[in-house]
């Protein structure tokens, strides 16, 4: 982060609800804005892969290190413990993990739950925005294809979009039944509303928690489900292979409460478990849960599973600074949209506040890396969210629309009525991930991947809204096609593809130090993750 | 796959024999000698190759020249067949795919020059099903011996039409066993057949048959051309000749390496394997084959040929080593390999069907620390039990193996028993 900008306390003086803004100043050019300030394309912040399946190709310098690692388990580790056997192992307990879990079980197979902390702790319960859907009539699949393809800057993977752009009317509805509320019109049809990057109003959403509404309903159609067992606090430290090494047999998991090992062994595994915000890429903070890793990211890339897009992701540009204890926090995206500016130290509007994420992100970091910031200190610096102007406006409309940004911030002396909110881009989505088909399947046999640990469908840049589709509308592929995968021989369950990525790791000379995956960051790890 | 060292002598990797498929090429560079020289004095082939010590190299070890001469002796009834077996589907071993792929010129005239020799007018390649290059690469390259000249010279010496088939098998482990594959030669299921009669006297369809695996007979037209004295000469005394071994496991080079005969296993696994993976310590290496046992670090100096190992108590099996290093669990591991024994007992006979299964659920249960220590002491009793009471080696295999994990890592065994008498381990993990 960088030194210099106005104090807060002199911005603070400064600032006035009813001061008269300048005009926007002219737009650069957004290709050139990004490519100088866009912390993907930070300096040697990314490297060129030595081993694997993407060896040559380009990656975050951090994820490469988790990446090309040693594992936690020797084959020695394996002897007397507990196996356990189902159909389907599903890895993750956030909105993709349970989609894929039910609609396995529905199938008919018995599944396996496992996640990394409690069910339902995971990224999807904070979504605030909305899920998109097509559904309005001037609304229509084709645009929402394109407005997902145009935002992600036409690296996604046409063919995953469209399944997914599909998908949504048909994902509305199951949620529906599920239990699921969304905001309705006075005529009782489902209430939409547009969001950034994109061409109609395509946004469903409840309130401000349409993700924890949905975590909600799928958290208890999961815990009610008689096929479905969940194991919580149970993360998985390893996959399995066949003998060759060369599919995914099963998983290997470890429990948080006591350290100790348990084998599981599947027809097929479903990945879900999320992405990477507590890796601190570039020291950024995140608005991830405590759990996302990157931990399937690193599984999957260990057994061999192709990956994408590995130095590309998403920062949310109005994630809080100030108070200490929400740093990284998100504003959703849903006040801006609702017509909040942003203002740097002078006072003075920067960026078009509606433009892709990815391009407000930049110009908020232009405007602190060029001193025209609100600094507290080295490590924290910011621009302002302009919610009193808001609240200005239309009284009474931040605590109808944002209850969960009002009792966040409640309590902590920041009342976004009356002072804007000190806001700076937190790390926030994995654009790339596993590569997978139309099925959600790896490149690995018996391996799938669902939500934000695949990749191939945001791009460089994923639009608002689409991630909650992408975890219903995979899950559901992946759940489906997991319990399809047939059974041959007899099962034997070995570790053999971490010899092939040691024997690579030694041949490239990289050293075999660091044992992933991460399950915890290091100022959270209390308990003992593995042995 | 690590290219094979230039120093080591190259027979049957050399690479002006791996031309694959291309006959023209391959004649260009010496192919066909052989056949003519055993045309010309076909009991003089049995001669060098019996001073050669040629050996059995798909896992028995047997002089060559014994069932060759028993083959010989007897008189055409009214055919004599000759099967290459190339089932390979021992753990661990690949080196027989690697020379019907790439050397299948090679294969073919060890073979015509033993049918010659032996009498025989009727060739069989036996290969495993899922080999699909090499099965590939066969099919081209017995296409162009049918319409050689060489075939010709070969059926003038036998005085009948030799007659050349490619024959996949039947993808069952017991396939290998010869009289199985006699069986699918003739067309049923691949169960062993009670000895004797002998192939030797009575094989397929009632006829003299010899088989040998895919290895042996592509050291016949090397011996021929270059004689018996050179053969003793490459091999590192006892053993003689050159040996495919397959190594694989926790080594950073896999592959098959073509070493005299006797090479030590240091050799192998740190000369030419390039040593333990994450430089860990060796802590065992399973031997392929049918009858595979454990060899320790103290076996490191050991010469891998079929004597000095059987006087270890091991075999030498197909040449395929196994290595694991520590932190690799050896009961997982047998259990494992039990579990394939099982799986592939044919059933025919009642020990072997019922003993390994019986040897593979108690090794499951051990291994998934469910196990007693009245399961420990029924496998032991099963080990001393079940040996030489099948039709085939299988169950000896299944039961030998195990034998050999007790003998060498007893106290792993122990560890992985249930140790609290609630029948959970303490070692394990309580879950909800």
């Amino acid at each position: 982060m960088t030194v210099g900008g106005v104090p807060l306390a002199a911005a603070l003086a400064e600032y006035r609800p009813d001061a008269e803004i300048g005009p926007l100043p002219t737009p650069v050019d957004s290709d050139a804005l990004l490519s100088t300030y866009h912390p993907d394309y930070l300096r040697g912040s990314v490297v060129t892969l030595a081993v694997g399946a993407n060896a040559g190709g380009s990656c975050q310098r951090d994820l490469a290190e988790l990446l090309q690692a040693e594992a936690f388990i020797d084959e020695a580790d394996l002897a007397g413990i507990p196996v356990t056997d189902v159909d389907v192992l599903v890895v993750g307990g956030g909105g993709a993990g349970c989609a894929a879990a039910l609609t396995a079980a529905e199938a008919g197979a018995r599944v396996l739950l496992a996640t990394k902390l409690r069910l339902g702790d995971s990224n999807t319960v904070m979504a605030e925005g909305g899920i998109q859907a097509a559904i309005e009539p001037e609304d229509s699949i084709q645009k929402h294809i394109q407005d997902t393809l145009r935002g992600g800057h036409h690296a996604g993977d046409p063919e995953l979009v469209a399944r997914m752009a599909e998908d949504g009317p048909d994902v509305l509805r199951w949620l529906i039944d599920l239990g699921m509320q969304f905001e309705l019109t006075p005529n009782g049809d489902l209430r939409t509303r547009r969001g950034g990057g994109t061409s109609a109003s395509r946004l469903v959403f409840c309130r401000d928690y349409t993700g924890l509404e949905m975590m909600r309903v799928l958290r208890e159609s999961v815990t009610l489900h008689h096929n479905i067992e969940v194991w919580e606090q149970s993360p998985a430290v390893e996959l399995l292979s066949n003998e060759c090494g060369l599919a995914c047999v099963g998983a290997v998991l470890a429990s948080l409460v006591d350290g100790g090992l348990r084998i599981v062994r599947t027809r097929s595994v479903v990945l879900a478990t999320g992405g990477l915000g507590r890796l601190h890429l570039n020291g950024f903070a995140t608005s991830n849960h405590l759990g996302a890793t990157g931990d399937g990211l690193v599984l999957a890339y260990r057994i061999g599973a192709r990956l994408c897009e590995l130095d590309s992701f998403q920062y949310h540009p109005t994630g809080l600074v100030f108070p200490s204890h929400l740093a990284g926090k998100l504003v959703t995206e849903g006040v801006r949209a609702a017509g909040a500016l942003l203002l740097n130290g002078l006072g003075s509007r920067f960026v078009d506040e509606l433009q892709p994420r990815d391009v407000v992100c930049a110009a908020i970091l232009r405007e602190c890396q060029e001193g025209r910031g609100i600094h507290i200190d080295d490590r924290r610096v910011g621009v302002w969210l302009d919610t009193p102007r808001l609240e200005q406006a239309e009284p009474g409309l931040l605590e109808r629309q944002f209850p969960n940004l009002m009792s966040r911030t409640r309590g902590s002396g920041v009342d976004p009525r009356v002072q804007p909110l000190l806001v700076h881009p937190t790390l926030h989505y994995q654009n790339g991930g596993v590569v997978i088909d139309l099925d959600g399947a790896s490149s690995v046999p018996g391996l799938f991947a669902v939500g934000e640990v695949a990749g191939g469908i945001h791009g460089r840049n994923r639009i608002m809204g689409n991630a909650l589709l992408e975890i219903i509308s995979f899950g559901r592929r992946a759940g489906r096609a997991a319990t399809t995968t047939h059974d041959r021989g007899p099962k034997k369950v070995t570790v053999e593809h971490l010899n092939h990525m040691r024997r690579a790791l030694t041949l490239a000379g990289l050293p075999m130090t660091r044992r992933t995956p991460m399950i915890l960051p290091a100022y959270a790890r209390g308990t003992p993750c593995t042995r | 796959m690590h290219p094979v060292a230039a120093q080591n002598p190259q027979v049957l990797l050399h690479p002006e024999c791996r031309v694959g498929a291309d006959m023209g090429r391959w004649r260009r560079t010496g192919g066909g000698k052989a056949l003519v020289q055993a045309v010309r004095d076909p009991a003089g082939v049995r001669n060098q190759v019996r001073e050669a010590g040629l050996r059995g190299l798909g896992g028995s070890g047997f002089p060559a020249w014994r069932k060759w001469d028993a083959v010989a002796a007897e008189a055409a009834n009214p055919d004599k067949y000759l099967i290459i077996n190339g089932n390979e589907d021992e753990p661990g071993t690949f080196k027989d795919r690697l020379l019907l792929e790439e050397t299948p010129h090679q294969v073919i005239e060890g073979a015509v020059a033993t049918a010659v020799a032996i009498g025989a007018n009727r060739i069989v390649f036996y290969v495993n099903p899922d080999l699909l290059r090499p099965l590939a690469s066969m099919k081209i390259a017995i296409e162009q011996w049918r319409t050689s000249d060489l075939l010709v010279l070969a059926a003038e010496a036998l005085a009948r039409p030799l007659n050349l088939t490619l024959l996949p098998g039947s993808g069952h482990y017991i396939g290998g066993e010869e009289t199985a594959a006699m069986e699918w030669v003739e067309g049923r299921f691949p169960f062993p057949r009670g000895k004797p009669p002998f192939p030797a006297q009575s094989g397929v369809m009632g006829c003299p048959t010899l088989i040998n695996n895919v290895e042996t007979l592509a050291q016949v037209p090397h011996i021929v051309v270059k004689g018996a004295e050179w053969f003793r000469a490459l091999g590192k005394a006892p053993g003689a000749g050159t040996k495919l071994y397959s190594l694989s496991g926790d080594v950073l080079h896999p592959g098959v390496f073509e070493l005299p005969m006797g090479t030590s296993l240091r050799e192998l696994i740190f000369t030419h394997g390039g040593g333990l993976l994450s430089g860990k310590p060796l802590k065992a290496v399973f031997t392929g084959g049918p009858s595979s046992t454990l060899l320790t670090p103290a076996d490191l100096d050991v010469a891998m040929d079929f004597d000095s190992l059987r006087a270890r108590g091991s075999s030498l099996g197909t040449g395929a080593m196994i290595v694991v290093s520590e932190g690799t669990g050896i009961v997982k591991r047998v259990a494992e390999y039990e579990r394939f024994f099982a799986h592939s007992s044919c059933g025919q006979c009642p020990s072997c069907k019922t003993g390994t299964k019986t040897m593979s659920r108690l090794l499951d249960r051990i291994d998934t620390g469910r196990g007693t220590d009245a399961d420990l002491a029924l496998l032991k009793n099963l080990c001393a039990l079940l040996p030489d009471t099948g039709r085939c080696h299988l169950v000896n295999g299944a039961a030998l193996l195990l034998d050999s994990a007790f003998r060498h890592f007893h106290d792993e065994f122990v560890q992985a028993l249930v140790k609290s008498p609630q029948g959970r381990n303490p070692g394990g993990v309580e879950w909800r």
